[in-house]
């Protein structure tokens, strides 16, 4: 039964990570900083001059471009923090998967797959575990970020609408791009055979997902050549959906046709990148 | 699919000897695709090879393995024990060759083969964050066995290894010999046909060691398990095995019974003191066909190697009386199976271990093939 295989060894990892909670602090500390520094003091709205060509701006300009500004390029969010953390938890999330593959090369390394590898057990189970295990610890870290968020002091303000079914939308979006990401992570786990080209792979691949997206900065102020992968970076619909709940709460009909884009954007990369991650892991786990 | 016949006992028969000495419980007949073919051996393993790219780690080799038979591949680090050990229990692709495993074809039915085997590897793969009752329950989980049966299983597999006392301490507590047992304990939770051991006792002390040898001895005489075994000490293939496969660089060098190996290959050493040390007897024994390596430390005392003692000693008995002498002392020594090895493969198996090992004092050159 691959399913009970699964959640036997889904259960064996998360049993050792609930046992040994200081390994969520480092996650939580990236979060803190992230979103109080950056959320909070490299708010780009601050940086408005008060002057210009020898002219003062009143305080209702001010005001103005700032509220244009967030308009035009913020997705129309109060302020940079409430722009931001959906970018936030999404590099919480990438950071979290990047390194999750450690346990699945310790286990390699330490003879336990091999263990896995002669029982009776369909090897797709061993790969969705491992999916499965560093899923759930993403998407715990993941929850967290968005609650400190809304803990900060000027922290996240949700839009007047936002409900329940608001947040549900937001993790479902999370949810998506979390286990999309964690099934290429997870089948480059099994393939490589040292920690050290785990933790390579995942710095190289976390910087281009988080940077070259919409999550930290809007795209529209890349230089050109930067504008289609981070159109395409699925990282970027991901918090393009989320800050769309997040900023307004409730979705007009063209925010619900956006929102409904990036969903089956987000499915279609789920669902493609989990059958490539099983090929390449089965490939990976099978006799040499 | 394995039909299993009960009650028909019988005596073992080997392609390469007979050893009649142990009653098997059960006759193993095996259905390969509506053709069944009885067959006495467990594991069969024909002209086996496996290459890693131009390298051969192991060179055609072809052995069987009885049912509730003990079986140790010999042989020093590198000579291809683990990789064979991989290929059996499927966790390597084999590059020519056949090996069947409890009836089931390794290559073509790797699935039905892992249902029949315990593997305990040479690593410790016990999951030092949980405790010992949870690192057994899990792998019963992995072997599908019920909750009920596997809490049961698991109890009575910690009292078999006497682990029952820290089953609830986490495994990183637990001493080497303890992993170990435990190690024993995760290999045998779903009663397995066949027990596969990599290096089971490496880097134990003493007491650790022989406990492990009892527990070996004690599933495969109480419970009829098959086990098959690598090491590379000598002492523990001589004690535990009915059937012995010395391998050296990949190919099988030589096979037998820890005994059959000894008398086959090994010379006895005979020590005789006569009398009167003046009368020299070198040049009569030098003469005898079946003795060589005659050396004398003190006048009067002989030591030679005896290749067939039953010719030997009625010639020397006969010669000393001849000669009006008395035998003071006739003794012989049997060889150590370290002795065979090193007459096998050309080299001690401890200057084998390579970089790892220290300095370990060499035989004496007159032994060496």
């Amino acid at each position: 039964m691959p399913i009970s295989d699964t959640l036997a060894l889904t259960g064996r990892s998360l049993k050792k990570w609930i046992r040994n909670p200081a390994t969520i602090m480092p996650a939580l500390f990236i979060s803190v900083f992230w979103l109080a520094l950056f959320g909070s003091s490299f708010n780009p709205t601050n940086l408005i001059p008060s002057q210009v060509a020898g002219y003062t701006l009143i305080p209702a300009t001010i005001s103005a471009i700032k509220s244009q500004m967030l308009t035009q390029s913020f997705g129309g969010a109060p302020d940079y923090i409430t722009y931001l953390v959906a970018g936030i938890v999404a590099l919480v999330i990438i950071t979290s998967l990047a390194f999750g593959g450690i346990d699945i090369v310790l286990d390699r390394q330490l003879g336990f797959l091999n263990q896995l590898l002669v029982a009776p057990i369909s090897r797709s189970s061993i790969y969705f575990a491992g999916v499965w295990q560093n899923f759930v610890k993403a998407m715990v870290v993941g929850l967290l970020t968005f609650l400190i968020g809304l803990i900060l002091p000027n922290g996240v303000q949700l839009g007047a609408g936002f409900s329940v079914l608001s947040l549900g939308g937001v993790f479902v979006v999370f949810g998506l791009i979390a286990f999309g990401l964690c099934s290429a992570f997870t089948a480059i786990a099994f393939s490589v055979k040292s920690i050290d080209s785990a933790v390579a792979i995942g710095n190289f691949l976390l910087f281009p997902l988080i940077f070259v997206s919409g999550a930290i900065f809007p795209s529209s102020s890349f230089p050109d050549w930067l504008k289609y992968p981070a159109e395409v970076n699925p990282v970027s619909k991901a918090a393009e959906a989320a800050r769309l709940l997040i900023v307004n709460g409730n979705l007009s009909a063209s925010q619900l046709s956006v929102f409904e884009g990036d969903l089956a954007y987000l499915l279609v990369f789920v669902l493609l990148i989990t059958l490539l991650g099983l090929y390449v892991a089965r490939r990976a786990l099978a006799p040499r | 699919m394995v039909l299993r016949l009960s009650g028909n006992r019988h005596r073992l028969r080997h392609r390469f000897f007979t050893l009649g000495a142990k009653p098997l419980p059960n006759k193993m007949y095996s259905v390969t695709r509506g053709q069944k073919t009885p067959s006495d051996q467990i594991i069969e393993v024909q002209s086996l090879t496996k290459k890693y790219g131009q390298t051969t780690v192991v060179d055609a080799i072809t052995f069987g393995v009885g049912h509730g038979e003990i079986f140790s591949l010999l042989g020093p680090n590198g000579a291809g024990k683990t990789t064979t050990i991989k290929m059996l229990t499927t966790l390597a692709l084999i590059t020519s060759g056949k090996a069947t495993v409890a009836g089931f074809d390794v290559a073509e039915n790797p699935a039905a083969v892992r249902g029949c085997i315990g593997l305990v590897p040479q690593e410790l793969t016990a999951d030092n964050e949980l405790n010992g009752m949870e690192n057994l329950r899990l792998i019963a989980k992995i072997y599908h066995l019920p909750d009920d049966q596997a809490r049961a299983r698991s109890q009575e597999m910690l009292s078999l290894v006497d682990l029952e006392s820290s089953s609830d301490k986490k495994v990183g507590t637990y001493s080497g010999g303890m992993r170990r047992r435990l190690q024993l304990a995760m290999g045998l939770i779903h009663s397995p046909k066949i027990l596969f051991l990599d290096e089971p006792t490496l880097g134990l002390d003493i007491q650790t060691r022989s406990k492990l040898h009892e527990y070996i001895q004690r599933l495969n005489r109480e419970q009829g398990l098959t086990i098959f075994m690598t090491t590379h000490y000598l002492e523990e293939a001589e004690t535990l095995s009915d059937k012995i496969i010395i391998i050296d660089e990949g190919k099988v060098k030589e096979t037998g019974s820890p005994s059959e190996l000894k008398e086959r290959r090994g010379s006895q050493i005979l020590t005789l003191e006569v009398s009167d040390g003046s009368r020299d007897l070198t040049g009569f024994l030098q003469g005898v066909q079946d003795i060589a390596g005659v050396t004398t430390t003190v006048p009067g005392t002989y030591k030679m190697r005896v290749s067939k003692v039953e010719n030997a000693i009625p010639l020397i008995v006969d010669e000393v009386t001849k000669r009006g002498l008395k035998i003071v002392d006739l003794s012989l020594t049997k060889p150590s199976l370290d002795q065979v090895f090193l007459e096998i493969t050309g080299h001690s198996l401890r200057d084998s271990e390579g970089s790892t090992s220290q300095q370990r004092p060499q035989m004496p050159p007159e032994s060496k093939k």
